[in-house]
C-alpha cells in the first residue's frame, strides 16, 4: 500500500475515532412559582409541561423542576431531578415517572408567602452548571413579582446565566396589572434586562402554551 | 479640512490655490509618473498574461491526457468487446462444427432414404393385361347352338372376367404402395427441411458476427489512428454513461436513506451512548455502518461473480478463493438483511410505544385521538417495514455495478470539466491583462486631465520658443518628444 493511501485510511480511521467533545446534551430547568394567587395554577403548569415539554426531551437530557417560593435557593426547593438514560426506552421510563412526580407536586397542597424568584434562578444556575449540558434552558412559571423574605438577599453575577435561554412562561397578570398595564410590561422588561445582564443567551416571554413547544423545539 | 485651508477666512481662494500648486507639483513629476504607469501596466497586464498562458498551457496538457486515457480506455474497450466476440464465435463454431459430421451423416441418410423410397415408388407396377377386349370380345361372340360349345364359351368369359378382377386388383394393390411408400418419405422431407434451417442458422449467426466484428474493427481502428470523430463518439458515450450511472447511483442512495431511517430509530436502542462524531449520535454512525457494509458486502459479491471489476486483485484470485468470498460475502449480505428485518419489526414497536407515551403525557386531552389513531395499529406496517428491511440491502448490494460505471466515466468526465475550467480560468486572466492595461492608459489620460493647464501652457511656450528650460533634463528622457506627449498605454 502506498505512503498517501495508508495515510488517507489512517485519517479516515481517526476521523471515526474521534468524538467532536461537544456536550449535545440539554438541561432544562422549570421554576414554578407556588406563591400568592399563582399557586391555583400549578394543574395548568403541570399539563403544559408534561404535553409540551416533556416529549420534546431527549434521552441524554436533564430536567429539573424548582419551587418558587419562601426561601427557593435551598435544594429542598428542587421537586424533581433527572437525568434521562441514553437508551430511548428507558428514557420513556422515566419520563413516565417524571410525569408521575409532576402529577403529585400538582396535588400536593402549598402556597408560600414570598416569591425568591432570584434564588431559584441562582438554584437553577449552579444546576445547569453541573449537568455540563450544551444547551440549557430555563422555563420560568410565575407572575416574575418577588417578595423575597427577610433577610434575603440575592444578586446575579454577570456570567451567571452564561449561555441560557430564559423564557417566561404564562406569566400572570396581577390586580394592578389590569389597571395599569405598564407596571405589567416594566416587570417583564426589567427581568429580561436583569437576567441578560445576568449572561442569559436570550429572554423571551410566551403566552401559549403551543408557542412554548415550539420554542422549545426550537434548534440554536 | 480647515487645517488644510491656507487662509481659513478664504476657503475658495485656499482650495484654488492648493489646487494649482497640486498641479503644478504633478505637471514636474508627469515624466516619472508615466513611467512608473506603464511600467505598473506592463507588470501586471504581463503576469496576467504569464498566467493565462500557463493556464491555457496547463488546459492543453489536460485536454491531451483526457484525451489519450479516453482513447486508450475505448481502445481497451474495444478489444474486450473484439476477444468477446471471438471468443463467442470460437465456441459457437466449435459446438457447430462438432455437429456438423452428424449432421451431415443424419443429412446424406435422409437424402438416401428419399432416393431409395423414389426409387422404390418408380418400379413400374404390372400392367393391366388387355382383359377387357376379351372379355368384350367373349361377351360379343354369338350364340353358339351346341351347348357344350356355349358352356366352354361361358366358362371361358368367366375366367375372363376373374382374371381381369384380379389383375386390377394387383393394379391397385401396387399403386397403394407406391403411395404408401411416397407418404412415408414426407417426414424425411421435414427432417431434411429442419437440418437445412439448422444450416442457415449457423451460417446467419456466423455472417452476423462477422459484420458484428466488422463494425467494432472498424471503430477499433479508427480508435487506434486517434480520430477526432472516434473521440468525440467516446466522450458522447462517457458522458451518457455518466449521467446514467449517476441517476442509477442517486435512486439507489434514497433507497439507502429509507434503509437509513428504518435502522436509525431501533439502534438508538441497541447502541445507546451520548458520543457524537462529527455532529452525528454514535447510534446513528452505527446504521449508516451497517447500510455501508450492506453495500460492501454487495460489492464483493458482483466482485467475484465477475460482473464488476473495482478491485484487479479479486479478479486473479483463484476460483475456488473467489467461491470462499463470495459465498461470505453472501451470508454476510443475508445476515444483514435478516437483522434489518428485525430491526425494523423493533422499529415499529418502538414507535408504537413512543405514541403510547406521548398520549399518556398529553392525558385526558389524547384520549379521543387514541381512538381514532387505533385501528392504524394493525400488523400490516410491521410487516411491510419487516419485508422492505429485507429487501432494500439486496437492491443496494446492486449498486456496485453503477458505481464502477460512475467511477470509470466519472475521470474523464472530472478531466474533461477541469480542462474546462481551467481554460476558462485562463480567459479570464487574459481579459484582466486586457483591463489592467486599459485600466493604466485610462488613469494616465486622467492624470494628464488634471494637469491640463500647465500642460497646455508648456505646450504653448515650447511652440513660441523651445529654448524655455523644461523642468525636466531633456537629455534624461529617452524620447524627446515623452515630455509633452500624450499617454502611451503598455504594449
Amino acid at each position: 500500500m502506498t505512503a498517501p493511501r495508508l495515510l488517507a485510511l489512517s485519517g479516515l480511521v481517526l476521523a471515526l475515532a474521534c468524538s467532536d467533545g461537544r456536550s449535545h446534551a440539554r438541561a432544562t430547568v422549570v421554576l414554578v412559582d407556588v406563591s400568592g394567587t399563582y399557586a391555583d395554577q400549578r394543574d395548568e403548569m403541570v399539563r403544559i409541561i408534561r404535553s409540551g415539554l416533556l416529549p420534546r426531551v431527549r434521552p441524554g437530557d436533564s430536567f429539573f423542576l424548582i419551587r418558587i417560593g419562601e426561601q427557593s435557593y435551598d435544594r429542598s426547593a428542587v421537586e424533581a431531578a433527572v437525568t434521562l438514560d441514553a437508551q430511548p426506552s428507558r428514557a420513556n421510563a422515566q419520563k413516565l415517572a417524571l410525569a408521575g412526580a409532576l402529577d403529585r407536586f400538582a396535588r400536593s397542597p402549598m402556597r408560600a408567602r414570598h416569591t425568591d424568584i432570584s434564588g431559584a434562578i441562582l438554584l437553577a444556575s449552579e444546576y445547569l452548571k453541573e449537568t455540563r449540558a450544551g444547551r440549557k434552558d430555563i422555563i420560568i412559571f410565575s407572575d416574575l413579582r418577588e417578595e423575597l423574605p427577610k433577610g434575603a438577599k440575592r444578586s446575579l453575577d454577570s456570567d451567571e446565566l452564561k449561555g441560557t435561554d430564559v423564557l417566561a412562561m404564562n406569566v400572570k397578570r396581577l390586580a394592578a396589572d389590569t389597571n395599569d398595564p405598564a407596571g405589567y410590561r416594566t416587570r417583564l422588561a426589567d427581568w429580561g434586562n436583569r437576567l441578560t445582564q445576568a449572561g442569559a443567551a436570550s429572554w423571551k416571554v410566551v403566552l401559549e402554551p403551543e408557542e412554548l413547544a415550539e420554542e422549545y423545539a426550537a434548534e440554536r | 479640512m480647515n487645517r488644510l485651508y491656507l487662509w481659513p477666512d478664504s476657503p475658495v481662494l485656499s482650495l484654488v490655490v492648493l489646487l494649482l500648486v497640486a498641479q503644478i507639483v504633478c505637471w514636474s513629476a508627469r515624466v516619472p509618473v508615466h513611467r512608473g504607469l506603464r511600467k505598473l501596466g506592463a507588470v501586471l497586464g504581463g503576469a496576467f498574461r504569464l498566467v493565462a498562458r500557463w493556464l491555457r498551457s496547463a488546459s492543453e496538457e489536460l485536454a491531451r491526457r483526457n484525451r489519450e486515457v479516453l482513447l486508450e480506455a475505448g481502445r481497451a474497450e474495444m478489444e474486450a468487446r473484439l476477444e468477446r466476440e471471438f471468443t463467442r464465435i470460437a465456441t459457437s463454431f466449435t459446438a457447430e462444427l462438432k455437429e456438423y459430421p452428424g449432421l451431415h451423416k443424419r443429412l446424406d441418410e435422409s437424402v438416401r432414404t428419399v432416393e431409395e423410397d423414389l426409387k422404390e415408388s418408380a418400379l413400374t407396377p404390372p400392367e393391366a393385361p388387355g382383359w377387357p377386349e376379351a372379355v368384350e370380345a367373349m361377351a360379343n361372340m354369338p350364340k353358339a347352338g351346341d351347348r357344350t360349345v356355349q358352356k366352354v364359351l361361358d366358362e371361358i368369359h368367366r375366367s375372363a372376367v376373374a382374371s381381369e378382377k384380379k389383375a386390377l386388383s394387383e393394379y391397385r394393390e401396387a399403386m397403394a404402395k407406391r403411395h404408401r411408400i411416397l407418404a412415408q418419405t414426407a417426414p424425411v422431407w421435414k427432417a431434411i427441411r429442419g437440418l437445412l434451417e439448422q444450416v442457415q442458422r449457423a451460417v446467419t449467426g456466423a455472417l452476423g458476427a462477422g459484420s458484428r466484428i466488422d463494425g467494432y474493427m472498424e471503430r477499433y481502428e479508427k480508435i487506434r489512428r486517434g480520430e477526432d470523430a472516434a473521440e468525440r463518439g467516446l466522450a458522447v458515450s462517457t458522458l451518457n454513461l455518466f449521467i446514467i450511472s449517476l441517476f442509477v447511483v442517486a435512486v439507489a442512495g434514497g433507497g439507502g436513506l429509507v434503509n437509513f431511517q428504518l435502522v436509525a430509530r431501533p439502534m438508538s436502542e441497541l447502541v445507546p451512548g451520548g458520543g457524537y462524531v462529527f455532529g452525528m449520535p454514535i447510534s446513528m454512525i452505527a446504521a449508516l455502518v451497517i447500510i455501508l457494509m450492506e453495500v460492501a458486502a454487495g460489492i464483493f459479491v458482483m466482485e467475484t461473480l465477475g460482473i464488476t471489476h473495482l478491485f484487479p486483485r479479486l479478479g486473479g484470485l483463484p476460483a475456488s478463493r473467489r467461491r470462499i468470498i463470495f459465498l461470505v460475502a453472501l451470508t454476510g449480505l443475508f445476515l444483514l438483511a435478516a437483522i434489518e428485518a428485525s430491526l425494523a419489526i423493533l422499529r415499529e414497536q418502538l414507535l408504537e410505544a413512543d405514541k403510547a407515551l406521548a398520549m399518556s403525557l398529553a392525558g385526558e386531552a389524547a384520549r379521543g385521538k387514541e381512538e381514532v389513531a387505533a385501528p392504524l395499529l394493525s400488523r400490516i406496517p410491521m410487516i411491510g417495514q419487516a419485508v422492505l428491511g429485507f429487501i432494500l440491502p439486496w437492491i443496494l448490494a446492486m449498486i456496485a455495478v453503477p458505481l464502477e460505471m460512475l467511477v470509470e466515466s466519472g475521470r474523464h468526465v472530472i478531466g474533461r470539466g477541469l480542462a474546462l475550467l481551467i481554460r476558462g480560468l485562463g480567459v479570464l486572466f487574459r481579459v484582466c491583462a486586457h483591463l489592467v492595461r486599459y485600466l493604466v492608459a485610462v488613469l494616465g489620460h486622467v492624470f494628464d486631465i488634471f494637469i491640463v493647464i500647465p500642460l497646455q501652457i508648456e505646450r504653448l511656450v515650447r511652440r513660441r520658443d523651445s529654448a524655455v528650460p523644461s523642468p525636466v533634463d531633456p537629455r534624461a528622457l529617452r524620447n524627446p518628444t515623452e515630455r509633452t506627449a500624450p499617454f502611451r498605454a503598455p504594449r
